[in-house]
């Protein structure tokens, strides 16, 4: 994780000015500019109509001592407010994510650069829709729809905002800027920006690189005049939230050739390092999320997050998020299922159950055969948790697509996919992906575990980062710029490897030479 | 071996200045390396990186022009073996000849008319060859000026004697007619021949070593627009020299060989002959000659060169139409999917199973799958219905009802409003599709 000073998007300095005089007769801003300039060297200021107001009464009150605070907005630093004095108040702002599923909010104290406080909710959107592409339907196609998305997601921030001024006894005229990272879809609908062409044909988002905006205007209920500013994103299905994890991890600034994975809905990834990069999004849905799997759940408490599967008895050796009766299997405990269950022989290289096994845990379901990992008898719900062909399926498709996008880039790029020196997973899958297993059902590449890194939440990690440093907000955009977008619906590069991948670990072997030792 | 795109990248500004209409360096780097755009996109490039990229990226195979305005032909700038690996550029110019001793204007009309229909475009020939086959310079001018003035198609010009060759491009050199053909007695006053009147050249040697001789003779002499004749007129010797002369130019940047190729049909049998020529239209040949204008000949060589020739990089997708599954009867059901073949064949797989004979309509979503074109727009209630409209399956069903896939079930209120059908929501995995007909159909 790179580190860079604390040099936040809003600040406080203090100033005193030269006392006006009969051979000094300057007017107050002029003078006020003067002494800011001298005091930071920055060029471009500007200062709102709301400000200069008063501001003859302000400089004069204290003998020409006062507090500026600075808000950097992209090109200029705006004079945001004048207090007479060197005694200010405290000032904070906001790192955003906003994601599909689950919003972050993290309050951050900008004098000292550290983090009061953190919460996080469901984004309230998911009533007009789970994924991006109901949401942008409801949008475009109902009547209100925009209004009810971008009120939806405006009422779960304010919510939070609320909640984190109140339990730290802060005013939320004190929260003075707002950094939000977000996939493409997500900073339309907050913005209140038309998303219709995202979803078609050819996959055009009204804009990438968004400009400050006004808390007013946008809706959130922080100090009016504070800036709020979206982290640029690189395409339609590439944000930035994407951007944000990049930047988090340095991709852009080290000579390694660096992969970086978010295995969640979008399943967006970025290939290169210092010299290039590439990005694309391989829509390997929500399975490894714990959506569209029966027993599937997210990372949360009586979760099975790892999984052993016995080869000679087909039982099962478990542990559970929290240590709970278990509920039903996350992501990184669906991955060691399918490599347990493969390796024990009870499904084939397809997914298909084996015809010739028969244990107690194997039987027939509603969805065709099923494996029991867990008896009612056992589980946290009295329900049974178990596996099927259908939900095998989904997996391996889930798993394809990921790995497919992965080749479709090196191919792009001819190179050989030990070229990587670094790969680093973003994704909610709990606290133990084991790598191993990932790799023998061909998720990731066969590559040694020491280049492999897990790093969490990365969208808000890099939020929070420009927020703190106008050079970081500055690279986020570079970073957005040079990022090379790789639409996987030209050409059949994409789909040739997509159906190489529905295999167990892949049709072709010497991909994974380490599996066949 | 052509250069990768991060082999172009690092030669380029670096600016993602877009003025290339890329949005990144990159992506137009990876556009050159695809052959789909050309160095001169970006205005900002060194003339250092030019030089540089110019001669590691001059194609293999060069691009030959032969005649003037709307019926040019363009041969060459080919770079793979294979169709599958890219996809080749230029589509083989089928070419019929005529002898000076026949009646040149009857034949050239023939020519005109092989204009064919295939998928709702126009192909027809390429060109008509004169072949002085009296000997007689006067008389193969005379037919050269007849052949021109009935047909607007490029010529080729036909003769080793260099002087019978003056003599007719007196007549046709001004539009460009391809010179055949300079030989190792002739190529001196032929190149002098190419030279002045601009001319593409061909040439012909004895066997391929010859070729390759004459051809570094021939350009060292300044004529640059060649195509190249190994002599060969067995189809299993051309299938050799063809094979070679690609990978040579492809694989060994060998520039003797960095021409397109012209490939003379000869034998007397109409069948043999169109069966020669598909060889010939499937490994590398520029031109292809062939004697007869006979359109029963003619249009399986247009119709194989068009799918020869059609870019492979398109997605997998079944053509978008009624299908049946058994021998459906009118009470049979419909069942709506999209035309990304996995999803097609999984469904037709899934109704078979299932025993009862049925009807399914693929919407043509660019070959995507159900969830897919949902998401991008391709599904929708009016895409379904156009095609209950176009397939005509209403006169083959007396019911109107409809079996949509269980993951797009939000479309079947708009689809029903619109399409006028009864529209049952089907499982979500056409693994439920005989489940599903045993309980809902029968």
């Amino acid at each position: 994780v790179s580190q860079t000073s604390v040099d936040p998007l809003f600040k406080k300095i203090k100033v005193e000015l030269p006392e006006p005089s009969l051979t000094d007769s300057m007017d107050d801003i002029e003078r006020l500019k003067m002494a800011v300039r001298k005091e930071t060297g920055i060029e471009n200021l500007r200062v709102s109509l709301n400000t200069v107001s008063n501001i003859p009464g302000i400089l004069r009150k204290e003998k020409w001592k006062v507090t500026v605070s600075l808000a950097d907005v992209l090109g200029y630093t705006e004079i945001a407010a004048v207090e007479s004095g060197w005694d200010y108040q405290k000032y904070y702002g906001l790192a955003i994510d906003i994601g599909t599923t689950t919003i972050v909010v993290n309050l951050v104290d900008l004098e000292s650069g550290q983090t009061i406080a953190q919460k996080g909710s469901y984004n309230q959107q998911a009533v007009y829709g789970d994924d991006i592409i109901s949401r942008i339907v409801h949008a475009t196609e109902e009547k209100n729809g925009m209004e009810d998305l971008r009120n939806a997601v405006l009422k779960s921030l304010n919510e939070l905002i609320s909640q984190l001024a109140s339990e730290n006894h802060i005013d939320i005229n004190v929260i003075n800027y707002a950094v939000c990272a977000g996939n493409t879809t997500m900073v339309h609908l907050f913005l209140g920006i038309d998303p219709k062409y995202i979803r078609l044909e050819p996959y055009t988002p009204a804009i990438n690189i968004p400009e400050p905006i006004r808390a007013e205007e946008v809706g959130l209920q922080i100090c009016k005049t504070a800036w709020v500013y979206c982290i640029p994103g690189i395409a339609s299905y590439v944000g930035g939230d994407i951007t944000s994890g990049a930047q988090v991890i340095g991709i852009d600034k080290t000579e390694k050739v660096t992969l970086f994975i978010d295995v969640g809905t979008n399943g967006e990834m970025v290939l290169g390092n210092q010299d290039w990069l590439m990005a694309c999004a391989c829509s390997a849905g929500p399975a490894f999320e714990g959506g569209g799997i029966k027993c599937g759940m997210r990372a949360m408490r009586g979760a099975i997050e790892r999984l052993d599967v016995i080869s000679d008895t087909l039982d099962v050796e478990y542990s559970t998020v929290g240590g709970a009766k278990p509920v039903g299997v996350c992501g990184s405990g669906l991955i060691d299922c399918i490599a347990g269950m493969h390796k024990a022989g009870i499904i084939d290289r397809t997914g298909q159950f084996s015809s010739n096994l028969t244990n107690q845990r194997i039987r027939n379901g509603d969805d065709g055969p099923e494996y029991v990992i867990v008896s009612k008898e056992n589980s946290g719900n009295g329900q049974d948790i178990a596996l099927s062909e259908v939900d095998i399926k989904n997996l391996i498709r889930s798993k394809g697509a990921v790995f497919a996008g992965i080749r479709t880039m090196l191919r792009k790029m001819d190179l050989p996919i030990e070229i990587i020196e670094e790969i680093i997973i973003a994704g909610g899958f709990g606290r133990h992906i084991s790598i191993k297993d990932a790799i023998s059902i061909g998720l990731l590449p066969d590559a040694e575990f020491e280049k492999y890194k897990y790093i969490g939440n990365s969208s808000v990690k890099g939020a929070k980062m420009v927020l703190l440093s106008k050079t970081a907000r500055d690279e986020a955009v570079q970073l957005a710029t040079k990022m090379t977008y790789l639409e996987l619906s030209i050409g059949n590069d994409f789909m040739d490897e997509y159906v190489s991948a529905l295999f167990i670990p892949h049709t072709d072997m010497t991909l994974f030479p380490s599996l066949s030792e | 071996m052509g250069l990768t795109g991060l082999d172009i990248f690092k030669q380029l500004p670096k600016t993602n200045c877009k003025d290339c209409g890329q949005a990144t360096c990159l992506a137009f780097a990876m556009q050159i390396a695809a052959g789909k755009a050309g160095l001169d996109g970006c205005p900002h490039v060194s003339s250092a990186a030019k030089e540089a990229l110019e001669a590691a990226s001059a194609p293999p195979v060069a691009l030959v022009k032969i005649g003037t305005g709307e019926k040019e032909i363009q041969l060459g700038n080919e770079t793979v073996l294979f169709r599958h690996d890219k996809r080749f550029e230029h589509p083989t110019a089928i070419t019929i000849s005529v002898n000076d001793t026949e009646d040149v204007a009857a034949k050239v009309q023939a020519v005109n008319k092989l204009v064919f229909d295939r998928v709702g475009m126009l192909f027809s020939v390429n060109m008509v060859a004169v072949i002085n086959a009296s000997g007689d310079a006067a008389k193969f001018a005379d037919a050269v000026k007849t052949a021109q003035e009935n047909t607007e198609f490029p010529l080729a010009l036909c003769t080793e004697d260099a002087a019978a060759m003056g003599a007719a491009l007196e007549v046709a050199g001004s539009k460009k007619p391809l010179i055949y053909a300079a030989t190792a007695a002739n190529y001196e006053a032929m190149a002098e021949l190419a030279k002045k009147y601009e001319c593409p050249l061909a040439v012909k040697g004895a066997d391929i070593n010859e070729l390759a001789d004459l051809s570094e003779k021939v350009s060292a002499l300044g004529c640059k627009q060649l195509i190249l004749d190994s002599g060969a007129r067995e189809v299993n010797k051309m299938l050799a020299d063809q094979t070679q002369i690609r990978r040579l130019a492809i694989n060994k940047r060998f520039r003797p060989f960095g021409y397109p190729t012209i490939a003379i049909v000869t034998s007397e049998d109409p069948v043999q002959a169109v069966l020669d020529a598909s060889v010939y239209i499937s490994k590398y040949a520029g031109v292809v000659v062939l004697s007869t204008a006979d359109p029963a000949e003619i249009l399986p060589l247009i119709t194989l060169r068009l799918n020869i020739y059609t870019d492979p990089q398109k997605p997998i997708a079944v053509e978008s139409k009624l299908y049946a599954v058994g021998e459906p009867g009118p009470d049979a059901p419909v069942f709506v999917t999209t035309n990304f073949s996995l999803t097609y064949f999984c469904v037709q797989g899934d109704v078979e199973a299932a025993r009862i004979p049925a009807y399914i309509l693929p919407v043509d979503s660019d070959g995507t799958s159900v969830l897919t074109a949902w998401a991008a727009g391709k599904l929708t209630p009016d895409s379904i219905t156009e095609l209950i409209k176009k397939s005509g399956i209403e006169d083959k069903v007396n019911h109107k009802k409809l079996i949509l896939p269980g993951g797009v079930a939000v479309l079947s209120g708009k689809l029903a409003e619109i399409s006028g059908w009864e529209v049952l929501v089907g499982p979500y995995d056409s693994g439920g599709i005989p489940s599903f007909l045993k309980q809902r159909w029968v």
